[in-house]
């Protein structure tokens, strides 16, 4: 029995070797394990702290230069975190970050616009009162000397008041001042009047076309800008020149300088201001801002005409071309009726006087309007003192608005009037003339005596 | 006293219409000179204001007054314009010899009427 003892131990002791066996090569496998993964937790979170670097250092601030309507160009670093928990909270910080600069950037731009408005809106009233008061005092001054100020005043003033117009009209606001239907050549030099160097304009062209009157502010600002544009970047010894020609669907206006032109980029860059599908961030047009186009942009989307600067000039600058559909036209003799309804002069329609188309009226293209056939009204009553002279040659006068009569002027040559027998004058015979002119002298007789009773009973009345 | 006439806003300036200048090339003009068009020179060259001012005088003679009037131009402006127009021969200022009006002879024979009713 004694000598199974040490043979148990020897089992025992190689069972237990083989346990500690086991227990440390599974323990070795474990550690590696755990070895590996702490590596791998290491790597994670060192990736992840490089990730959270690179989102503070690259992608927010990607975000805050990229304009609203780019995408963020800067993803994850580290690919292998595409899809993780952590990846999905960073891109809603990326989210929520872009979207607290966009509002922030929408605020200011709002704000800043609501501020521009306001004040230029109050500097255009007083550029607009000024401009009254100067044209009160070009009527007043008859002095050369004088005008010759007051016509440098005027012409800083109005392109004072230009400025201010666009600023506003890009910040939001409505061209303004509503005007009557206008010839388009009109229009064109109502828009040389507002930029500095009015003299180089040349106006070309003759057509019959009109703007109507809620496109006139609008087209007179948007070639006042394009005029103002070509001037500005030509020599100042060279012409701009304008031509005015109608079109199958409307009338174009062609600006022509030359000028320096322009690159690919800036057209392009141009094209994409005067399409003005994009709002224009006040913010960016930069220093010193540059309104022109971006205001001509807005005027187009809102009105429907459309400016393109694209084509070369013959002259070497740039061509620009403004289209305005028919749906802003109009004829000029149709329109030229409307806007001068006081003006129209009764014409002479007495037989001795033959229909004399006579220009006496504020718009050439009114003057043979009046039928010549209508009857003089009579402004006399029939119980009328003084002797009719209704058939004299001389037309019924015209009036003034303010009330006074108008002066007729006398045609050279007036046909001599045709002697008239005395019996058929006025369709009254001798007696009846001579019954009116015994009224006459009755009524002024004891109208006098009238009076002179009256006088008495007054000076009685006094004592 | 009649209402002061409101001075319009006018779309194309004053400095457009005389192209900046405020002197009349001669001192002639006065605001009661009489204006003719000559007949034979073509309008053609002439701004929209002057072929404006040439056809209010063809019909007869208008002051100046008067055209700056129906042009509603300042006076001065109108005199430059009158002023070129004149150096460009379309318009004259010596007045013609008034042809002699002859009396209305109806009215008078009205008048003689009325006063034989009368005695």
């Amino acid at each position: 029995m004694t000598e199974q003892i040490p043979e148990a131990v020897v089992w025992c002791l190689a069972v237990g070797l083989f346990a500690v066996t086991v227990l440390l090569v599974r323990e070795r496998g474990i550690s590696a394990r755990q070895r590996r993964r702490n590596a791998e937790l290491g790597d994670g979170l060192r990736a992840r702290d490089a990730e959270l670097r690179h989102l503070v250092s690259a992608r927010l601030p990607a975000l805050e230069t990229a304009t609203h309507q780019q995408v963020p160009a800067v993803g994850l670093l580290d690919i292998r975190l595409t899809d993780t928990e952590f990846a999905k909270c960073l891109d809603a910080v990326v989210e929520r970050f872009a979207g607290a600069v966009e509002h922030a950037r929408l605020r200011a731009d709002q704000s800043a616009k609501a501020a521009l408005k306001a004040s230029m809106r109050s500097i255009q009233a007083l550029a607009n009162e000024q401009q009254v008061s100067i044209a009160e005092m070009q009527d007043r001054h008859d002095n050369p000397g004088v005008l010759s100020d007051l016509l440098e005043i005027d012409h800083a003033n109005a392109q004072f008041g230009r400025r201010a117009q666009a600023i506003a009209v890009l910040c939001g606001s409505w061209p303004g001042r509503q005007r009557a239907t206008s010839a388009l050549v009109e229009v064109v030099r109502g828009a040389t009047s507002r930029i500095r160097d009015y003299r180089r304009i040349r106006i070309n062209g003759e057509v019959d076309i009109a703007v109507r009157s809620r496109a006139v502010e609008p087209v007179v600002l948007a070639v006042a800008e394009l005029l103002d544009n070509a001037a500005r970047h030509s020599q100042p010894g060279t012409t701009v020149e304008v031509t005015v020609q109608p079109v199958h669907n409307g009338a174009c206006v062609v600006i022509d300088d030359a000028g320096v032109g322009m690159d690919g980029q800036a057209a392009a860059h141009a094209a994409e201001l005067l399409a003005g599908t994009h709002a224009v961030d006040i913010t960016r047009l930069g220093d010193p801002p540059r309104f022109g186009f971006a205001v001509i942009g807005a005027l187009t989307e809102r009105y429907g005409f459309s400016v393109s600067v694209d084509t070369l000039s013959p002259y070497g600058g740039v061509r620009a071309v403004m289209f305005l559909p028919t749906a802003l036209l109009t004829h000029l003799d149709a329109a030229s009726h409307a806007p001068v309804p006081s003006a129209e002069p009764r014409v002479p329609t007495s037989a001795a006087a033959p229909a004399h188309p006579r220009a006496q009226t504020h718009s050439p293209g009114t003057a043979p309007t009046a039928d010549p056939a209508a009857p003089a009204p009579d402004p006399r009553p029939d119980a009328a003192p003084a002797p009719d002279p209704a058939p004299e040659p001389e037309p019924v006068e015209a009036t003034t608005p303010g009330g006074l009569p108008k002066r007729r002027r006398r045609s050279p040559r007036q046909p001599a009037p045709h002697p008239v027998p005395a019996d058929d004058v006025g369709g009254r015979s001798a007696e009846e003339n001579a019954r009116r002119m015994g009224a006459f002298a009755r009524g002024t007789r004891s109208g006098r005596a009238a009076r002179h009773t009256l006088h008495d009973d007054e000076g009685n009345s006094h004592e | 006293m009649t209402p002061r006439r409101r001075p319009t806003d006018r779309l194309v300036r004053s400095y457009v219409v005389t192209d900046g200048r405020a002197h009349p090339t001669r001192n002639t003009l006065d605001l009661v000179t009489l204006l003719i068009a000559t007949d034979d020179l073509p309008l053609t060259g002439l701004n929209p204001e002057k072929r404006r001012l040439m056809e209010l005088c063809r019909p007869g003679a208008l002051s100046v007054a008067e055209v700056a009037g129906h042009l509603s131009l300042p006076v001065g402006v109108a005199k430059v314009l009158i002023a070129d127009l004149m150096d460009s021969g379309h318009i004259v200022t010596r007045a013609p010899i008034p042809a002699a009006r002859p009396t209305d002879a109806r009215i008078l024979q009205e008048v003689l009427d009325g006063l034989r009713a009368r005695l």
